[in-house]
């Protein structure tokens, strides 16, 4: 599903933040990618969606090497990978229905299917109840879960999520695990960039560590460290 | 497609009010600099339609009567050809000479009605090596004693006058307003860039989930020509003030000087579209700009 030959990636006459990454993650799978702070981490899911380019090597995803997409196709690669961040990214001025309905919008599927999407996927997360209220009237578990609900609405091929339980306390990090476990349940493809420790232990799925760019150990049902 | 053309209009709509005092200023910069050059294309209009007989450097024009004898015509003809004092000459027979009648009162048919070709004066329009008023003067009077000729009109100086006048204050308009094109691109272009700063987070929300790099740019660029149109649509009203100011001042006794400034309701919708077109283009040419260079899609 994702495979990087060799790739390295540079910001301007830094240090390298990947460098000569060769991974290759199958359909399904549910990779941890973990390592300090400016190991990597974020390069690496941000070379997946396209956000940026390596200098060197090449990242196939679905089968497609993405750097030869020309770029009004990005958008096109990006309806088929789910993001979801740390600080949630969602808009302050929608209710959880509309930040849910706007990732459908803008990508111009009708009415009916926004209609009947939307409420479907905030009952998976569990937020039914709490379609009409703001972000800011939400706990930050339950507005991970809308940004999950966003991200998944799609029924994207990956998820991709960078430190979705970083600002979250442990019991309701727990609770996002579930969700993100139960998402991959269904056949999509999860890499998610955490420093975790417990999250990564409990779970024991794969495990990619990442030291300075460098990919150091890659461990099937693998531990923190 | 329903939905993302609904999208589309909501969108622009909410980024005009949502940066209202901006969006005034660019409306108001683009109207103002358009009404100068709707207005300076304007006059360049009517001063050509005053002084229509006079283009291209025609100095005097011989009037024959009108029963003159193809004999008389051919003479003046052959003493003009003969004369080293002038350049060429054009004749204008009695066909002619009525058509550009029609042309001249076009407002006023009444007056085209109670005339026929065959009482007009043919004549022949004169331009001269050397425009100096004494060597006009000289030509004049041989001419004006020639068997057939009516009479000989030389252009005056007040036409003269009007016509540099006119292209001083054209090209002084133009000049104006070519700064205030510029400005209002400017304005256009940074209310713009703060519609796109004032929605970052969605943008990078419609970037993340896979919007297509048009369908974020287009209500910018909508909005921006949006900007232009309304901007446009007001120097044309001024545009159509003007023309009635010209007819007014036509229709005024005291301003004979003036009483040729008259512009046709052609002319006025052909300044209208070419202020519209500019306007649009104005609003696209700053939208497009500031979409490529800060989007970033």
């Amino acid at each position: 599903m994702i495979k990087l030959e060799n790739v390295t990636k540079t910001y301007k006459g830094d240090v390298p933040a990947l460098r000569n990454a060769d991974v290759e993650i199958a359909k399904g799978e549910f990779v941890f990618l973990v390592g300090a702070s400016g190991s990597g981490k974020s390069t690496f899911l941000r070379l997946v969606n396209r956000e940026e380019r390596p200098e060197q090597g090449r990242i196939f995803v679905a089968g497609k090497d993405i750097l030869e997409l020309s770029s009004w196709k990005v958008p096109y690669l990006r309806r088929n990978i789910g993001s979801v961040f740390q600080d949630f990214k969602l808009l302050t001025g929608k209710t959880v229905y509309e930040n849910v309905a706007f990732a459908l919008e803008v990508i111009g599927r009708p009415k009916h299917v926004v209609k009947t999407q939307v409420p479907a996927i905030l009952e998976l997360v569990g937020l039914g109840g709490k379609m009409d209220s703001f972000p800011h009237e939400l706990s930050g578990g339950e507005q991970q879960r809308v940004s999950v609900a966003r991200a998944f609405v799609n029924r994207p091929l990956i998820l991709l999520a960078d430190e979705p339980t970083g600002n979250l306390d442990p019991a309701t990090s727990v609770g996002i695990m579930r969700l993100l476990d139960r998402i991959n349940r269904t056949g999509t493809t999860v890499l998610m960039a955490t420093h975790d420790r417990s999250i990564v232990d409990t779970m024991r799925r794969r495990v990619i560590e990442l030291d300075r760019g460098a990919i150091v150990r890659d461990q099937h049902r693998g531990v923190y460290e | 497609m329903a939905l993302k053309l609904d999208y589309m209009v909501r969108e622009t709509g909410t980024n005009l009010f949502r940066n209202l005092s901006l969006t005034i200023a660019s409306i108001l910069t683009v109207a103002v600099s358009l009404s100068l050059v709707g207005g300076s294309v304007l006059l360049r209009y009517s001063v050509d339609n005053a002084t229509q007989q006079w283009q291209g450097g025609i100095e005097f024009i011989v009037f024959m009567q009108p029963e003159a004898t193809q004999a008389q015509s051919d003479a003046v003809e052959r003493q003009l050809t003969e004369s080293t004092q002038v350049e060429r000459f054009e004749y204008f027979d009695q066909e002619r000479t009525f058509e550009e009648f029609k042309d001249l009162f076009q407002n006023t048919p009444q007056i085209v009605e109670s005339v026929t070709p065959d009482i007009l004066p043919p004549s022949f329009r004169v331009v001269p090596v050397d425009k100096s008023a004494e060597t006009i003067e000289s030509l004049r009077s041989v001419f004006v004693t020639q068997p057939g000729v009516r009479e000989v009109v030389a252009a005056f100086d007040s036409i003269r006058t009007i016509r540099n006048l006119s292209n001083l204050i054209g090209v002084g308009l133009m000049v104006v307003a070519g700064f205030l094109l510029l400005a209002a691109t400017l304005l256009i272009l940074n209310s713009i860039r703060m519609a796109m700063f004032a929605r970052r987070r969605e943008i990078e929300v419609m970037k993340l989930v896979g919007a297509s790099n048009w369908f974020i740019r287009i209500p910018f660029m909508l909005e921006g020509v949006f900007q232009g149109l309304i901007g446009s649509g007001f120097a044309i009203g001024v545009v159509f003030g003007v023309q009635r100011v010209f007819d007014n001042i036509a229709a005024d006794q005291r301003f004979s000087l003036f009483s040729g400034l008259v512009v046709d309701n052609q002319q006025v919708m052909t300044t209208s579209v070419f202020v519209m077109v500019t306007g649009v283009l104005i609003g696209a040419l700053g939208s497009a700009f500031a979409v490529s260079r800060f989007l970033d899609v």
